[in-house]
């Protein structure tokens, strides 16, 4: 029984992340969780998922080890092609041929924006100001939210990183929520999941503000309410995420051979 | 056809200025850089650095930890893994250095519009977000319309965006193989050093290895910067160092941390100029600080094979000294 399985947070939010991810889709992984994830599907359920990183290095899996980055040697190694950030994101996503991506977040907002560029005490003002904390910035995220048909934020579910509006707009969800991502003409749909450390997110049809599908086995509704930092709402057929199964958890053991997730 | 082989210091003499927009050639933030030019640019006391960069570096994380850059422009602006760049992160944290923000595909963009001498770039991307509302070369431009202007798309009518396009004074681009003539050969991803060679006003390659024409003529085809837009060629081994050249050596992980956490402070900062900037003074003692045995492992890279192809054509390094001039061929 999966309940006498012993996995990690980490684990579950890679495992769920996954199973958005359907078989033959072109897809886009960033480095660290989100490839884990990405890796984890095309062992599992999507055999002929064809994935990349925005680093133009296709077709490889990592040797030795979790790569350091995207262009790192341990994936340039069995790699069958070599291109450039225009092909990737430019030819392959901002053209609106990529099915789904999936982007990490310092901080994202019930419309699903995510922050990843700074930290600032308060509002930024009218005044531009650097942040007190300053995070990597957008990178290829901006251009994964617009231009993917669909995109997954993954987050650990803190207070702090769950804010009613984030800061800054690195990259965006569906903006002011209802209508007002469509006004930019974008060929990405939007953010389809907000896959946490707790549960899954999903935007409500029509308001586009992100509810409550779903809680892990090991979390609750009051639990995930309390570390959102907006009023979250519970959609009427929300219900427990199944624990990943035994094959799941292998098959991701498999894909994470350095236990980066088995970290609790 | 000439010979445009000449040493380091000598490259910083002639192709950098206090003041000028400065490109790097790289691959993302672990990978291929021109990181040893951003060296050669402190121990020439260089200043007031208008930095563009796709991505951040070690080596912008070096010079705006050193207060030579006091502007950039990047797409991402960490070292992934390795961490968050922390003197870079200080330079920005302090206001030391404005840091205006774009997304990876807009810095490509904004150099094939510079490239193809174009006035502008339609931007599909970045709109609709701060990136292109808030500025931080124009503060007070909110929301920004200087950066990313609205334009509208002639023929849907739909209001789209505008990218400025980039001319860099001079672009430091590191490149696995070059002969001495400037045709160049990168071994993984080129990321955007192909449309930064062609938007560059002057373009330096720092090569790992320099091959024999004989090489360039067998691979025509991989050739993706032709000697017709270069300037001037620079060999120096482990250029890159401590990130990583696919098929040549591996990311020096001890050194990666050790020079994040030296860099996150002004005393560090400074210990890390006197022993790994200004300690040397040709190859051989710039080989010698990285240190002979970890050259020997990091070169013992699972992707050397990506190198086989061209051995026999690689020159070895005295050959090169040979024909290393301090004087540019007319």
């Amino acid at each position: 029984m999966s309940a006498a399985l012993d996995y990690t947070r980490q684990e579950m939010m890679a495992i769920a992340t996954g199973r958005e991810i359907r078989d033959g889709e072109l897809a886009i992984f960033g480095v660290g969780l989100s490839m884990l994830a990405g890796f984890f599907a095309q062992a599992n359920h999507a055999p002929n998922l064809r994935s990349m990183t925005e680093g133009g290095v296709y077709g490889a899996t990592p040797v030795g080890g979790l790569p350091w980055g995207i262009e790192c040697n341990r994936l340039a190694v069995n790699a069958t092609s070599f291109t450039s950030a225009l092909d990737a994101l430019g030819f392959l996503v901002a053209s609106g041929r990529c099915d789904v991506g999936v982007i990490g977040a310092a901080q994202v907002d019930k419309f699903g924006n995510v922050n990843t560029t700074g930290i600032w005490d308060g509002e930024i003002g009218p005044h531009y100001r650097p942040p007190k904390t300053r995070l990597p910035g957008a990178g290829g995220a901006n251009d994964i939210a617009c231009g993917a048909k669909r995109f997954i934020v993954m987050v650990t579910h803190e207070p702090k990183r769950f804010a009613e509006k984030v800061t800054y707009i690195s990259s965006p969800g569906y903006l002011d929520g209802g209508l007002s991502r469509a006004q930019h003409g974008f060929v990405g749909g939007g953010p389809s999941a907000i896959i946490t450390t707790l549960g899954i997110l999903r935007p409500e049809p029509g308001t586009n503000e992100f509810v409550l599908d779903g809680w892990f086995p090991f979390s609750s509704v009051e639990e995930i309410k309390a570390h959102t930092g907006w009023a979250l709402r519970v959609a009427p057929d929300a219900r427990e995420i199944p624990a990943p199964s035994e094959t799941e958890l292998a098959n991701l053991r498999k894909v994470d051979e350095t236990g980066a997730l088995r970290k609790k | 056809m000439s010979n445009k082989l000449i040493s380091l210091a000598e490259a910083g003499r002639r192709f950098s200025w206090d003041g000028m927009q400065y490109a790097s050639g790289a691959a993302l933030p672990v990978g291929s850089d021109a990181l040893v030019f951003g060296r050669e640019l402190l121990r020439q006391k260089r200043k007031d650095l208008h930095a563009i960069f796709h991505c951040c570096g070690q080596q912008l994380n070096l010079l705006a930890a050193a207060g030579a850059a006091t502007k950039a422009e990047c797409g991402f602006a960490a070292l992934e893994v390795v961490g968050f760049a922390n003197g870079l992160r200080r330079a920005v944290e302090s206001g030391q250095l404005a840091l205006e923000d774009f997304s990876n595909l807009a810095m490509t963009l904004r150099l094939l519009g510079g490239a193809l001498n174009w006035p502008f770039v339609p931007a599909t991307v970045n709109i609709g977000s701060d990136l292109q509302d808030r500025s931080a070369f124009a503060p007070d431009d909110y929301p920004a319309h200087s950066k990313i202007p609205a334009v509208t798309d002639p023929f849907s009518g739909k209001t789209i965006g505008a990218f400025s396009p980039l001319k860099p004074d001079v672009a430091a681009i590191h490149v696995t193989l070059a002969d001495p003539n400037g045709n160049a050969i990168l071994i993984g991803t080129e990321w955007s050093r192909y449309e930064l060679s062609r938007a560059a006003k002057r373009v330096v390659l720092i090569a790992d290895a320099i091959v024999d024409p004989a090489c360039i003529r067998q691979f025509p085809n991989l050739v993706r910067i032709p000697e017709i837009i270069v300037e001037a060629v620079v060999y120096w081994p482990f250029g890159a160092w401590p990130h990583s050249s696919p098929g040549v050596y591996d990311m020096d992980e001890q050194h990666m941390f050790f020079m994040n956490k030296a860099l996150a402070t002004e005393q560090g900062t400074a210990d890390y100029i006197r022993d790994f900037v200004d300690s040397y003074s040709d190859i051989d003692s710039y080989l010698d600080v990285i240190g002979r045995d970890k050259i020997k492992t990091l070169s013992a890279s699972n992707s050397s094979f990506l190198l086989d192809p061209y051995r026999r054509w690689i020159l070895a390094p005295e050959d090169v000294a040979g024909l290393t001039t301090t004087e540019l061929a007319a």
